[in-house]
Formats: C-alpha cells, structure tokens, sequence
C-alpha cells in the first residue's frame, strides 16, 4: 500500500508539473509549484 | 500590546493586502502572510518552516486530486448527464421529491471534492437549464445551485474546512460523517423546496427530453454509474470492515475513475486528468498556504495568543463572534476563515463534543462563498445561469445564510445532545 500510494503521490506530482509548465500566469505557476514542492519531497522519501 | 498579537496582525494585514489590493491567489497571500510573519517575529525566512508546514495536507491534497479526477471521468462519461435525465424521467410529476433529488445531484461534486466550485461549474451547469425549464427564474436557480455548491461543500464524505479545522488541534478527519449529514442533508431537502416549490411546474415529458442528452443512457444503460455505486460502496466497506477495505479515499477514487474509462463515452485519461488537476490546483494551493500560515503561527506562538483569547471572551460574545466574523473572513476564503479563525473558536468551545462543534464551524465557514466580493459560489452560479449581475443571486441566499448560522450553532449548543443520537 505504501507503494501504491507513492505512485499515486508521483502522478499527481506529474499533472501538477505539467499543468506549471503549460500555465502561463505566474500565480497559477507558483501556486502550483507550492503544491509541487511537499509531493516532491514525499515522492523522493525526503519528508 | 502583545507582541504575538503585533504579528498576528502583520499575517492577517499582509493576507488581506495579498488578497485584495494585489489581486493575489490566496494561496500566494497565504505564503506571504507566512513570511511576514517570520520576519516580524525575528525568525529570519528558515523555509524548512514553510515547507514543513505544507506537509499538515499532503494526504488531504491527494484526497482532494484524486477526487478532482474521478469526477471528471464521471462528467467525462456522460454519467452526470445520465443521472439528471433518469431523475427528471422519475420524478419530473412530483416536485417535493424532485428538487431535493436535483439538489443532491448538484451537490455531488462537491461532496465528492470538497469544492463548492466543482459543484457549481459540474453538476450546477447540467441541473441549472432543466430548473430554468421547470419555471425557476434565473436568480433563483442561481441561488439553487450556489446553495448546493457550500452544502456539497460541507456534506460528507469530503470537508476541506472540517479538515483544516481538526487539523489546527491535531484532530483526525475521522468520525465526521453522521453529524455532517445531519447538518447538511435536511438543509438540502429544506432549500431545495424554498427555493423550487413556490416557481415549479410540472413540464411535458418531450419539452424536456428536447433538452437532455438521453442517448448517452441509450446506448450504455445502467452501468454508467458503476463507477459512483463501487465508490459509494467501498467507502462504506472501508468504514465499516477497515481490515480489508482500508485502503484510502485516494485508492477508491482511482479505482472509479479506472471504472469510468470503460463504462460510458471514450475520452482521454491524460487530458481529463490534466484538467482536473488544473481545476484543483488553487484549492490544493490554498491547503499549502495554510499549513504554512499555522506553521508559523505555531512557530511565533501566535497560534497560543489566539487560543487563549478566544477561551478568554464570554460565551454570549463568543457565538456572536462565530456567526459574524467566521463568514466575513471567508470573503477573503472560506479555507482561510477555517484555518484563521476556526481552529481558535474549537479550542475555545472545548468543553463540547470537538467532531460536531468543528463539522458545525466548517458550516458557517461555507458561507463565506456567498461573502462578496470574492462570493466565488454565488458568481460562479450566476455564470452559469447567465445572469450578469450576481447581486441578484446573493439577495436571494440571504435569509438562508441566517438560517444556516443559525443551524450550524444549535450545532454547537447541542453538540453533546447531537453526538449522543448516534
């Protein structure tokens, strides 16, 4: 399970850069990369 | 004065500043209100503390995207559509049963996603035209699905403010179900029928049918809500036998979704998954922002100084202070009134039951979508209604807005006598 919810951490870690790198607004930008950042981190088994 | 009192009002000031002079998403005001925070506390900017913070929702940011992704697939499959044909098919003959079950659909989105937005902009969007159809003026049906919109909001399983809330006093979002139930499905049925009983009209079946996509249920049946019937039944099981069905809202979400690719119309998983993150991404920002905003009102000790004052004002000025400044902070965001202001007011309230005084706070700090001028229910509503003037949709919210705060704090008076019914 803990794997499985390392995968799901990484998928929507993936949408939520994809959706940064297609925006053009640098709040939408920022603001997901504040969502990026803790997905990040959880995914590379840092936090 | 205080010195945690000076920084709480740089936090707040700067949030406000953020939020109204420029123009910033909450989430932005969030992070800003958080740095300055730290700077006038003399913290310097360690970013250990902001990041740190953001991992109070971590798991609440999957729930909350993988949710979002379900219910694009729902919407993407034709089921959302489906489901309002064969309700009006059903129904369309008695109203006192028609409208509430209109008003749960709309509702469904953002039970499912804890966004009031999803609702209205989803499920808002297909049930609004058949309300016009049954004789609703457009500010009516506007303040029908804004209504729907905080209520879905608020309605379990998903709480975003109750969340933010027990999350501010460490509290798990476990156990919320019945009392959000009961302070939000009776509200349904009753707003439902005062909005939609006195415009009403019993309409031919064919006018209607003109109107509605029944070709999707034609061709796929029933089996296009397979995929809200396995949610709704796994989160069930996951209540009821944990052992073998624990295994997470964002698990059972994902496995609707995986559902919902092959029970209706095809369409692209990648685009609709984009998309639905797109959707999510200011309220998961705002959830970032807040775990930083209490990280470092924890840090300061400034979290300490608003308890203490919160427990410090009489109870008779303390009902008073929840009904007026909960829903008047939420003009900025109903997750931040939750965050700023209803973890304070559940530490000061602690001598009754915490899940229902917290799920009743989570009510009032719903209405703060209908607060202007940022009101993003009631604007959203009226977009999609098309009215121009959204004044016209809020006029219409208000007595129901009294009626909510005043619901939500029999709530909280009763909330010892409520937890007992259960």
């Amino acid at each position: 399970m803990t794997y499985l919810y390392l995968a799901i951490a990484a998928s929507v870690l993936g949408l939520t850069a994809w959706n940064l790198w297609t925006e053009k607004d640098w709040r939408k930008q920022a603001t997901a990369a504040m969502v990026a950042i803790p997905l990040l981190l959880r995914v590379l088994l840092i936090k | 004065m205080p010195f945690e009192l000076v920084i709480f009002l740089a936090m707040v000031g700067v949030f406000a500043a953020g939020c109204f002079a420029a123009k910033l998403p909450v989430s932005l005001s969030m992070l800003l209100a958080a740095c300055a925070g730290l700077l006038v506390s003399g913290n310097g900017l360690p970013v250990r503390h902001l990041v740190e913070g953001t991992f109070g929702y971590v798991d609440t940011i999957l729930v909350i995207a993988t949710a979002m992704v379900f219910m694009r697939t729902v919407q993407e499959s034709g089921a959302l559509e489906a489901l309002n044909a064969v309700i009006l098919r059903r129904f369309r003959t008695v109203p006192a049963l028609l409208l509430p079950l209109l008003m749960l659909v709309a509702m469904f989105p953002g039970m499912i996603t804890g966004s009031s937005s999803a609702s209205v902009l989803t499920a808002g969007a297909v049930v609004a035209p058949v309300l016009i159809l049954l004789g609703l003026p457009a500010p009516v049906t506007g303040a029908f699905i804004a209504m729907a919109g905080i209520l879905g909001m608020i309605a379990p399983p998903v709480n975003i403010p109750a969340m933010i809330i027990g999350g501010g006093i460490d509290m798990p979002y476990v156990g919320f179900e019945v009392p959000l139930a009961l302070l939000t499905f009776p509200l349904a049925v009753l707003f439902s029928l005062w909005f939609g009983l006195p415009h009403v009209k019993v309409v031919e079946w064919e006018v209607l049918a003109a109107k509605l996509d029944l070709e999707t249920y034609k061709k796929y049946g029933i089996r296009l809500f397979l995929p809200i019937l396995v949610v709704a039944v796994l989160m069930v099981l996951g209540k009821t036998l944990p052992q073998v069905f624990g295994m997470g809202l964002p698990v059972v979400f994902l496995i609707g979704a995986a559902l919902g690719l092959v029970v209706g119309k095809r369409f692209n998983i990648l685009s609709a998954s984009k998309a639905a993150v797109n959707d999510a991404l200011p309220v998961l920002g705002i959830l970032a922002g807040v775990g930083m905003f209490i990280q470092v009102m924890t840090l300061t000790g400034v979290r300490g100084f608003v308890v203490v004052s919160a427990l410090s004002v009489p109870p008779a000025l303390l009902y008073a202070a929840i009904a007026v400044s909960i829903p008047l902070f939420g003009a900025v965001s109903a997750f931040g009134a939750s965050s700023v202001l209803g973890v304070p007011f559940l530490l000061a309230l602690l001598g009754r039951d915490q899940i229902v005084t917290a799920a009743a706070l989570s009510l009032i700090a719903s209405l703060g979508d209908f607060m202007p001028p940022t009101a993003l229910s009631a604007i959203f509503a009226a977009q999609v209604v098309g009215e121009s003037k959204y004044s016209r949709v809020l006029v219409k919210l208000v007595v129901p807005s009294l009626v909510i705060i005043g619901w939500a704090l029999a709530f909280i008076v009763f909330s010892k006598q409520i937890r007992a019914l259960y």
